[in-house]
């Protein structure tokens, strides 16, 4: 729990649910866990008020209750984790869009606004929504709910009747479903899949298009006999990969000429992913050996993107030799004496690289020559790179509201033009007075209007990229501990 | 390591310029010391790589967008009440009409996983105050005669240790009573002249020395 993790929590919260619930959180962030009497005395909020907003964070999950000692009254503690995947919410629907549609997709998406409700609940009230387009569609939602990435809290699968559900939908009393099977959405099954993307990216980038493909067989194979996040899965025998992938990829006609070859070429240049076993019978994927080669090609970007490249040829070469010396590196790098020295003390300074001194007694009495190797300590840099991203989500989400604040006035203006001419154009009102309606705003406060919407893009767009770089340090962390 | 020793007698705690030559720093490097405190935003060496901005990131902030919008009109979004001046505004029937059609939805959830404190309670009828034993006037005639008796006990019992200990406390009381006027007296001079002031005399700190670089960062 660091001090930048309480922060990037704190901003979330004031961004997705407001100040009350953000004064809250912050409070059992510091605490740990709190009753609420406590919560009360020193956010110094009504009692309502807190009572209202423990509501809000249990609905989404985002804090967990346990009982005192007392046993009537409950504590209360925060899951930092699970706020930090709100941020991750629409990486999850796009990926639900493109592997099952949007039908799927429309499912999670109202599942995720409702945290947690029954199956019946949950269908009338997207019927209804959508209700324009989409009615005959809701049936074929459900036969459609083969969608693996919903879980039902308790562990069985009810039986989700059809005629229940139109009846209810046209009574339009939601109390009457009977229901008693709450769903939620599976956060670990979306991690899984995102991760078998980047994966499959990842050797597709660098080896073939091929080689993602057999890779992809590979994993499904995987996914029948091992735990989703074993470090290193069972052996998927090669006959089988053979025979699944002349069956699937019939379009890829190099792939089965040259099934042996790719084989061997992603054991060896897969940067540890896959792992052949002693006779050649089967392939293992490991998990934490693909999580390492991420990381390792993250950090590599992150020295490129701060220090310059030659900073990141520095890091690759002390990542190679493991642990090496000052002029070793300069004679390695090929790089003009003074900016090796500096650009190595700077990878010093933001702890990317570290120290580590050992002394060689020639005598006593004699100078100790203290040599100072340089090495890469993954665990540690990983960690700081942790703290970098928070540090940076932080600001970009203190920054991004910072500028709502500042420009309230502009942006209220432009929601309330924009919601009367939309109103207008249902009415088909004449050209000229949707014009003088959007007049009202001049062309000078247009222009400072585009601006801040540009530069609000732009953190949101940075918000994301920051998750997927906190989704491979999760990765990593996995299977290090 | 003979190098070392040579440049200083002492224990070397600064280089010679020979070790300043091999660090690589040259003679014309120092630069004049700088006054003015560092740049809050430093001037970016490496500019990062732009952002995606692909159909995928454009389609993920729309969502994103809508999610948060979905969520400041529910109950989830708690708000925060609002100090008004007092001064009426015309805003102010517009936005009464927007709290009025917030002001009372609950937020739905699973009320069975939640603890009960946290669960809507239905308005309990106010329980009849308990009548306070001290607001019936006959109550308190009654208070005040058995705390006569008591007194008239008491004081025919212990009458000499009492009055002594009670005298000294008295007599306590006084004196820090006293003090304190005296103190407040003679704070509060009357005259404009500060009590507090002291002149040291001209020549006091004089002593500078240089010790006053400017500010160091």
């Amino acid at each position: 729990m660091s001090h930048q993790l309480g922060r990037v929590v704190s901003v979330i919260l004031q961004r997705y649910f407001g100040e009350n619930v953000q004064k809250v959180g912050d409070d059992l962030f510091t605490y740990g866990s709190k009753p609420i009497a406590l919560l009360v005395k020193s956010t110094g909020l009504s009692r309502i008020k807190v009572v209202e907003s423990l509501r809000t964070l249990l609905k989404y999950d985002l804090a967990m209750f346990e009982p005192t000692p007392n046993e009537v009254i409950a504590d209360y503690r925060l899951i930092p984790e699970n706020v930090l995947l709100m941020i991750r919410y629409p990486r999850y629907l796009l990926q639900i869009k493109t592997k099952y549609g949007s039908e799927a997709e429309i499912l999670i998406e109202e599942l995720l606004q409702k945290a947690c409700s029954t199956a019946t609940v949950l269908l009338v009230s997207i019927a209804v929504k959508y209700k324009d387009d989409k009615q005959a569609s809701v049936a074929e939602l459900k036969e459609g709910s083969e969608i693996p990435t919903l879980v039902p809290v308790a562990t069985i699968t009810p039986e989700i009747d059809v005629r229940a559900v139109i009846k209810i939908m046209n009574s339009g009393n939601l109390a009457e479903s009977s229901d008693n099977v709450y769903w939620k959405v599976n956060y670990d099954r979306f991690h899984q899949d995102i991760r078998d993307e980047i994966m499959i990216k990842a050797i597709t980038r660098r080896i073939d298009e091929n080689a993602g493909e057999l890779l992809r067989h590979m994993l499904q194979h995987m996914y029948l006999t091992s735990p989703a996040w074993a470090a290193e899965s069972t052996l998927v025998p090669a006959v089988e990969l053979r025979e699944a992938c002349l069956r699937a990829a019939a379009d890829k006609p190099l792939l089965n000429q040259y099934f042996d070859q790719y084989l061997k070429v992603l054991e060896e240049s897969g940067c540890g992913t896959v792992r052949a076993d002693a006779g050649g019978r089967g392939y293992s994927v490991r998990g934490a050996g693909a999580a390492r080669g991420c990381l390792l090609a993250l950090l590599e970007g992150l020295v490129t993107e701060r220090l310059g490249y030659k900073a990141a040829r520095i890091f690759r070469i002390i990542l190679d030799k493991k642990y090496i010396e000052e002029d070793d590196v300069q004679k390695n790098a090929m790089l003009p004496n003074k900016e090796c020295k500096e650009l190595s003390y700077k990878l010093l300074e933001e702890h990317f690289i570290s120290l580590q001194p050992m002394r060689k007694t020639a005598s006593a009495g004699g100078m100790n020559k203290a040599v100072y190797l340089f090495h890469i300590n993954l665990h540690d840099v990983a960690h700081t790179v942790q703290d970098m991203c928070y540090k940076a989500l932080g600001n970009v989400l203190r920054r991004a509201s910072h500028e709502r604040a500042a420009h309230a006035r502009l942006l209220d203006k432009q929601r309330r033009v924009r919601s009367i001419v939309h109103g207008m154009r249902l009415r088909a009102e004449p050209q000229q007075n949707i014009d003088d309606v959007e007049e009202t705003l001049t062309p000078s406060e247009l222009a400072v209007l585009q601006g801040v919407e540009k530069r609000l893009k732009q953190l949101s767009a940075a918000e994301l990229e920051i998750d997927k770089n906190l989704f491979i340090l999760k990765w990593y962390f996995m299977y290090t501990h | 390591m003979a190098g070392r020793g040579r440049g200083r007698g002492g224990s070397g705690l600064s280089l010679t310029t020979e070790q300043i030559q091999a660090l690589g720093v040259t003679r014309g490097d120092n630069a004049p010391p700088t006054l003015v405190p560092p740049p809050l935003f430093p001037k970016l060496e490496k500019k990062p790589l732009p952002l995606i901005c692909d159909a995928a990131t454009d389609y993920m902030l729309i969502v994103k967008d809508q999610f948060i919008e979905y969520l400041h009109e529910s109950p989830a979004f708690v708000k925060v009440k609002t100090e008004t001046d007092g001064v009426e505004r015309y805003s102010d029937k517009y936005k009464m009409l927007a709290l009025d059609a917030k002001q009372n939805k609950l937020l739905d959830c699973v009320w069975v996983n939640m603890p009960t404190e946290l669960r809507p309670q239905a308005k309990r009828p106010r329980t009849v105050p308990r009548k306070r034993k001290l607001d019936d006037p006959e109550e308190i005639a009654k208070r005040l005669q058995t705390l006569e008796k008591k007194e008239t006990l008491e004081t025919d019992e212990a009458i000499d240790g009492k009055k002594k200990e009670l005298n000294n406390e008295n007599v306590d009381e006084e004196e820090e009573l006293e003090d304190e006027h005296e103190q407040e007296y003679e704070l509060d001079d009357g005259t404009d002249y500060a009590n507090n002031y002291f002149d040291n005399g001209e020549d006091y700190e004089e002593e500078d020395d240089n010790l006053d670089d400017g500010p160091v960062y």
